[in-house]
């Protein structure tokens, strides 16, 4: 059961146990919009699949592993504001993850070569509650790609807090490819300083259902944030998606850039919000949502937000949602393509660019090979 | 065995409410050039997009014969293994998926079979060179930021690459200036054989001096009104479409 006992003689212990107290006042929540309904959280296990990768220029620790009940790392966790997925999901995570990471690149260390981090669920294994931590200290630079997989039936609940300092640049890459019938919540927090900029990559492909949330703080001048994401569903599949920039900052940026592509019964809501606090003067914000709906039965609801609370700021937004252009694929089948081969061509095409932001060519190809499965599934 | 290639008996087309074609004949052997001329409005790139089964226009009567088949109703992309090609007069822009990528995948799709690589880089490079066109083509994006010559070229190419063996050519000289029409129409030339025909369907006489065509059709509202060589492409010039116009009424 997720109590107390689950807690003691462990790290960071008088956080945890604030965060068992909102725990215990939350309910779990239902989301009729991608039918999530009397969810049960499954039985706590142990995830012990995580392999802590090595990198001399960066620390890199197990958030298991750390035994002081309050350190350096404290502060960060605490985490003042409302985020995430869900309260009940974040606190979940918060009070009993069972893996994570905490990354801290010192100030001046540029680290090129990404760091990876693979999250495999299996029947030892069943369920991943990853809270991470990365720090990037001023003038440093670091990649982290998190691949979330299973092959069974399997339950993520995750939280990642970033917090990069002034003039430092993270990206983190995250891929979903669960199997078929798991459930994954994910719910991301940043911090952006001062010329620092955060990049974000989220590919979501597996689950039955899929939440995430991004929110990105740009607290300062000429903070910037990217977060480019793809998303495909299938089959009955409901995919939640929750970006948030808000700009506390001047002349800060951010930009979203979203390209789905939904078939079956498959259900996605996506909501993007530009919010401009007052003082963010001068700052620019963009989002643009657009999916290609494959089949009269999908749902898709895409709900964009500009909130300002500053004049003079430039917000610019836009969803769009439509079938494959019928000149389009007049065009590509006068060329032999059957019209499933000219669909899948064009959904390809258009996932292309943010594929390839993964810097990984192994993970590029099995994102590749499972978007071509899934669009050439059920083919008459 | 038989010459005959396409043989079109009475057609009529309707696109929404308004019915375009009016019963139109006509016929192309194999080896022959054929230029369709006519003035706007009058149907000519509506009987392109008929013969390729553009999926707005429908058929209301009359039968399309291509290769002793009546292809009224099949798909878009079987008239393409059948051996039809249709040069657009506007194509579309495709983000994503390279030049090379997209012949090579429609190449595969004509020919049933998978093209290696290498192979079909080479033939790709070949066919470039003819139509003058920089090796960097095959990396960029379909007609993505193609000026109107480029997108024609990339047509021509397309032609030359799928080896169809009817190429029917919607105005695919218009918008391109001297230099590009004589590149156009050396690339047309060079694949024209006795094994294949081409349809033009242009506004101008330029591209007939290059093309040499075995027949020149005048198409007003919706038929072929007239039939000739050559020289009816000179009278036109000369005297505009308005006798034929009158002709009608």
């Amino acid at each position: 059961m997720y109590n107390e006992n689950l807690i003691n003689n462990s790290s960071f212990k008088n956080y945890r146990l604030d965060r068992l107290k909102e725990y215990n006042k939350l309910q779990l929540p239902e989301w009729k919009r991608i039918r999530l309904k009397d969810f049960q959280i499954p039985e706590y296990k142990e995830y012990n699949n995580l392999q802590i990768p090595i990198e001399e220029k960066l620390d890199i620790r197990d958030i298991k592993e750390i035994r002081e009940d309050i350190n350096e790392f404290t502060k960060y966790l605490r985490v003042d504001e409302e985020f995430g997925v869900d309260k009940k999901f974040v606190t979940l995570t918060e009070t009993f993850y069972n893996t994570g990471v905490i990354v801290k690149a010192d100030r001046n260390k540029i680290v090129k070569d990404p760091i990876r981090l693979d999250f495999h669920m299996d029947e030892k294994n069943p369920i991943v509650l990853d809270h991470n931590l990365i720090i990037a200290e001023e003038n440093s630079e670091l990649t982290i790609v998190m691949d979330y997989t299973s092959d069974i039936k399997a339950f993520h609940s995750g939280v990642t807090k970033v917090y990069a300092k002034d003039n430092s640049n993270v990206t983190i890459v995250k891929l979903q490819r669960m199997e078929s019938e798991s459930n994954d919540f994910d719910s991301n927090i940043a911090f952006v300083g001062r010329d620092a900029k955060v990049n974000w990559i989220s590919i979501e492909l597996g689950s039955k259902i899929t939440s995430s949330s991004f929110i990105t703080n740009l607290k300062e001048d000429n903070s910037e944030a990217d977060l480019k994401s793809i998303y495909f569903g299938d089959k009955e599949m409901g995919i939640d998606l929750q970006y948030t920039m808000n700009h506390y900052g001047r002349r800060s940026l951010s930009n979203i850039e979203t390209k789905g592509a939904l078939k079956d019964k498959s259900k996605k809501v996506f909501r993007g919000n530009l919010d401009f606090k007052k003082g963010s003067t001068r700052s620019k914000g963009e989002e643009e949502e657009y999916v290609l709906l494959l089949d009269k039965t999908v749902k898709s609801d895409a709900i964009p937000a500009l909130i300002c609370g500053e004049d003079d700021v430039e917000g610019e937004h836009a969803a769009s949602a439509g079938q494959i252009n019928s000149l389009k694929l007049f065009y590509l089948m006068s060329r032999g393509m059957s019209e499933k081969e000219a669909k899948k061509m064009i959904v390809e095409a258009s996932f292309r660019p943010i594929i390839d932001e993964i810097p990984y060519e192994d993970l590029r190809e099995k994102v590749q090979e499972n978007i071509h499965g899934r669009l050439i599934d059920g083919e008459a | 065995m038989s010459k005959k290639l396409l043989d079109i008996k009475n057609l009529h087309s309707r696109v929404e409410e308004a019915e375009i074609l009016k019963g139109l004949n006509l016929q192309i052997n194999k080896g022959e050039i054929h230029i369709i001329m006519g003035p706007n409005g009058a149907g000519k790139s509506t009987l392109a997009n008929v013969l390729m089964g553009h999926p707005k226009h429908e058929i209301t009567d009359g039968e399309i014969i291509f290769n002793d088949e009546n292809i009224n109703d099949l798909e878009v992309n079987k008239r393409a293994k059948e051996g039809l090609f249709l040069s657009f007069q506007y194509p579309e822009e495709i983000p994503g998926v390279t030049v090379e990528n997209f012949l090579r995948t429609a190449k595969s799709s004509i020919t049933e079979e998978k093209q290696g690589i290498f192979a079909f880089r080479k033939i790709l490079k070949e066919k470039m060179e003819l139509l003058e066109m920089d090796e960097s083509y095959a990396t960029r994006y379909l007609n993505q930021g193609f000026s109107g010559g480029e997108k024609k070229k990339n047509e021509i190419l397309q032609m030359a690459v799928l080896e169809p063996k009817l190429a029917i050519l919607d105005e695919t000289d218009s918008g391109l200036d001297i230099d590009a029409i004589r590149i156009v129409s050396k690339g047309v030339k060079t694949y024209s054989s006795d094994d294949n025909a081409i349809l033009v369907i242009t506004h101008y006489n330029k591209i007939l001096d290059y093309l040499e065509p075995d027949f020149v059709h005048i198409l007003v509202d919706g038929k072929i009104v007239k039939t000739g060589g050559v020289e009816l492409a000179h009278e036109i010039e000369e005297k505009g479409y308005e006798e034929f116009k009158r002709e009608l009424s």
